[in-house]
């Protein structure tokens, strides 16, 4: 974007006379560059009009796959064996990083699909938008043989990627939500971190490990200084069966279990038991490397993140799922979900199809990205293999993989994204930090930030 | 690319002067006057296809908006919508902040830094000049990067330091307040040295007899600073202010690598606003509107400031 004044004309020495004309040059100048500002959208043609893409010839092509760190290496893993499998397929997977990834495929799309990969890595957070604004972006699995799937995944999977009858990807990885907690500094405080039953439990307990060791209870990045500072909240929301919308799409931000939730965050951030984790992913590593919070309230592919970050404190970590909001409430909830698509726009979708199939829905592949990089499957039948039930040395002996696959078992409930989640994701972040920065009112807090949803999306507010 | 084709052109044109190959006088002045042409003509293809089409088809893109993956007409509807945009007029609000207090300062110092650059009593000026620009070739991400390393409030340099004196941790950028101050500081530091080369530019330009006239006059340093360097400066003036103006209402690249626009929205800028709406909402029809509310906006403030400050005799 051309914001530089280094981008103006190189300034000379206006002469003494002829100004006038100066001037008007330079006044067209500077609208010219005010226009510049609106070039950058124009560079996209948003017709909605999608390029065709082909099936191609299923045995011979080259694939491209778009995907970010972890799971980028994963299925680097698995391109020999599929390679030896489907001697005509050359793979090449992509590390695009995230949130790079999104911004990659949004443009993309918006270009009518040029310079997509075929086969591409998406979130539960962004598969709903681009299936609705662009309607042809992702190729329908369906007829290449997706349905026979339709039973393999977890509950509530196969709602997520299908949506009128098309089937937009395929379900990778299903994370439920978690509390790792530091069970040395627990017991310093002579808490038992087992038996915490709901989050006014939790807050007790931090009252006490705060007094006891000098160690917040958790983080959060107050200023939101990324989409995900409320990544806490919509938990909390989530163990109460509710969201930022409800079945319907209508904005369910002002509900009282909203309220519930921005309530129990103020209570912790007003007793000094939050920490403020402001910078995002590095300052998250640097707070977990320096043990600033008891708690990780985060979800099942995080264990792997802190066995790598601190290994050194093999056996001080333990891991449950999160306490209730309420005696007697939920302690299941499926947080989010990774999936695989196909480009609308791919010339090759019957072998990026034969790639995604290969890494998703056979056992041992999902068994060795387990067993690499911690990533939770939502294949049931991968759940067969040893793996998941073994005891896990980092975190004291405790079954992990188990404990997370009760609660995928549990049944919960759907959750509607809708196209203009990244939207209310926003309208959340800045509610949390008046909240947390400004001391707002949580209940106020939340009823501007629907109203202000409901007018920018033009949706409906839940009564 | 169109453009390949015209050397060829300016060839023909060429030798279409040598007089060997000259049929009928007619031609050959038709010719002649074409060869201006052709030789603008790569120029103005290129603004044509990287400019004016994308300011056309933004405009066109405005008065639509996706409905389910259709576009739908809406005609001045998400200009509307803008009116009643809480978060465009945080965006404007936070814009004209920064007009009011970020740019005079920024002015202000870059004439009294142009003036000391200017005299003779300093030694190893192109030094100093060399280190106040500096700052203005850094790439604006690479700058953005540095900033948001140095303010971090736990592990910053800047917090470091002022450690050292006995000040406590500042939260350069999780604070409202203090955000804007450094989005302020940032851009304060990143584009004095290149006003102040604009002012220096116009200072050496002044006739020295001005100055000799005022000193026989008896003025005071002060005084013809008043009365002769501020005036002539005056083009200048216009020039920074305007440029400044045009720069401020686009900002993206600081506040977007900086802060994102936060903490709530307190260094959210139109150009930030238009792409998280674009890029991050897909709403390309109403992220188009924005811009085209800001061009709107840069020409008003635009024609103002050239009554205001234009040349009066």
């Amino acid at each position: 974007m051309d914001a530089s004044p280094l981008n103006q004309p190189p300034p000379d020495d206006p002469p003494q006379g002829g100004l006038d004309r100066r001037r008007l040059l330079a006044l067209g100048g500077s609208l010219l560059a005010a226009g510049a500002a609106t070039s950058l959208l124009g560079a996209c043609s948003v017709t909605g009009a999608t390029k065709a893409g082909s099936l191609g010839d299923p045995d011979r092509a080259a694939i491209t796959v778009w995907s970010w760190q972890g799971p980028a290496a994963a299925m680097k893993a698995l391109v020999p064996a599929f390679e030896a499998q489907h001697p005509g397929i050359d793979v090449t997977v992509q590390d695009i990083g995230n949130p790079a990834i999104w911004d990659k495929i949004t443009t993309a799309m918006a270009a009518g699909g040029q310079g997509l990969a075929d086969v591409l890595h998406i979130g539960v957070d962004y598969l709903p938008a681009y299936t609705e604004k662009f309607p042809d972006g992702l190729a329908d699995l369906g007829p290449l043989g997706a349905d026979r799937y339709r039973d393999a995944f977890a509950d509530g999977m196969w709602q997520t990627v299908t949506r009128k009858g098309k089937v937009n990807a395929l379900p990778w990885e299903a994370n439920s939500a978690g509390f790792y907690y530091r069970a040395d500094l627990f017991e310093a405080a002579g808490v038992d971190g087992e038996a915490l039953v709901t989050w006014d439990d939790a807050i007790d307990a931090g009252k006490k490990i705060k007094k006891k060791t000098g160690v917040h209870l958790l983080g959060i990045d107050k200023p939101a200084s990324q989409p995900d500072a409320a990544n806490f909240f919509q938990m909390l929301l989530q163990l109460q069966g509710t969201f930022y919308f409800d079945a319907e799409g209508r904005i369910t931000l002002g509900s009282p279990e909203a309220v519930t939730a921005m309530t129990l965050i103020k209570e912790m951030n007003d007793a000094g038991l939050v920490s403020d984790l402001a910078g995002g992913w590095t300052a998250l590593e640097n707070s977990i490397k320096s043990g600033t919070a008891a708690v990780l309230p985060w979800p099942t592919w995080f264990g792997s993140i802190i066995e790598g970050l601190v290994p050194k404190e093999s056996g001080k970590w333990k891991v449950r799922l999160p306490p209730a909001v309420k005696p007697g409430g939920t302690t299941a909830a499926t947080v989010n979900s990774t999936h695989l698509a196909v480009a609308g726009s791919s010339m090759h979708q019957a072998a990026a199809w034969a790639f995604v199939e290969y890494v998703l829905t056979r056992p041992a592949s999902q068994e060795a990205i387990y067993r690499t990089e911690g990533i939770a499957p939502a294949l049931l039948q991968a759940y067969e293999a040893p793996v998941f039930h073994e005891p896990s040395k980092f975190f004291s002996g405790q079954h992990k993989g188990e404990i997370f696959l009760n609660a995928l078992k549990a049944r919960s409930p759907a959750v509607n994204y809708s196209a203009d989640y990244a939207r209310a994701l926003k309208t959340v972040d800045d509610a949390q930090t008046q909240v947390l920065l400004k001391g707002a009112d949580p209940a106020r807090a939340l009823h501007n930030a629907a109203d202000q949803l409901a007018r920018q999306t033009g949706r409906e507010l839940a009564s | 690319m169109t453009t390949t084709t015209t050397p060829d052109s300016i060839l023909k044109a060429a030798g279409a002067a040598r007089p060997a190959a000259a049929p009928r006088p007619t031609a050959r002045i038709l010719r002649r006057q074409a060869v201006p042409y052709l030789f603008v003509l790569p120029a103005l293809v290129l603004l044509a296809v990287f400019k004016l089409y994308p300011i056309g088809s933004s405009f066109l893109m405005s008065l639509y908006e996706n409905v389910n993956g259709t576009q739908k007409f809406v005609g001045a509807g998400n200009y509307t919508r803008a009116m009643d945009d809480p978060l465009l007029w945080t965006a404007l609000k936070n814009t004209a902040i920064i007009l009011v207090v970020q740019v005079p300062v920024m002015l202000a110092l870059a004439v009294g830094i142009a003036v000391a650059l200017n005299s003779t009593l300093l030694r190893g000026r192109a030094f100093f000049r060399l280190g106040f620009f500096l700052p203005t070739v850094t790439g604006l991400v690479a700058y953005g990067i540095i900033f948001a390393v140095l303010l971090n409030t736990q592990y910053g340099l800047v917090n470091w330091l002022l450690g050292l004196v006995g000040i406590g941790e500042v939260p350069w950028l999780t604070d409202p307040l203090w955000a804007r101050i450094s989005l302020g500081l940032a851009l304060t530091w990143h584009y004095t040295g290149y006003n102040a080369v604009i002012f220096l530019a116009r200072l050496q330009s002044l006739p020295a007899e001005l100055y000799d006239a005022a000193a026989v006059d008896g003025a005071s340093a002060w005084q013809s600073f008043r009365h002769v360097t501020l005036p002539g400066l005056r083009p200048a003036l216009l020039l920074t202010t305007v440029l400044s103006t045009i720069g401020t209402l686009q900002l993206f690249d600081e506040p977007y690598v900086l802060t994102g626009g936060g903490p709530d929205n307190a260094t959210l800028t139109i150009g930030v606003y238009l792409y998280q709406n674009a890029f991050k909402y897909f709403d390309f029809g109403y992220a188009s509107a924005v811009a085209y509310i800001l061009t709107v906006l840069i020409g008003i403030l635009g024609i103002v400031q050239f009554r205001l400050l234009g040349e009066k005799s």
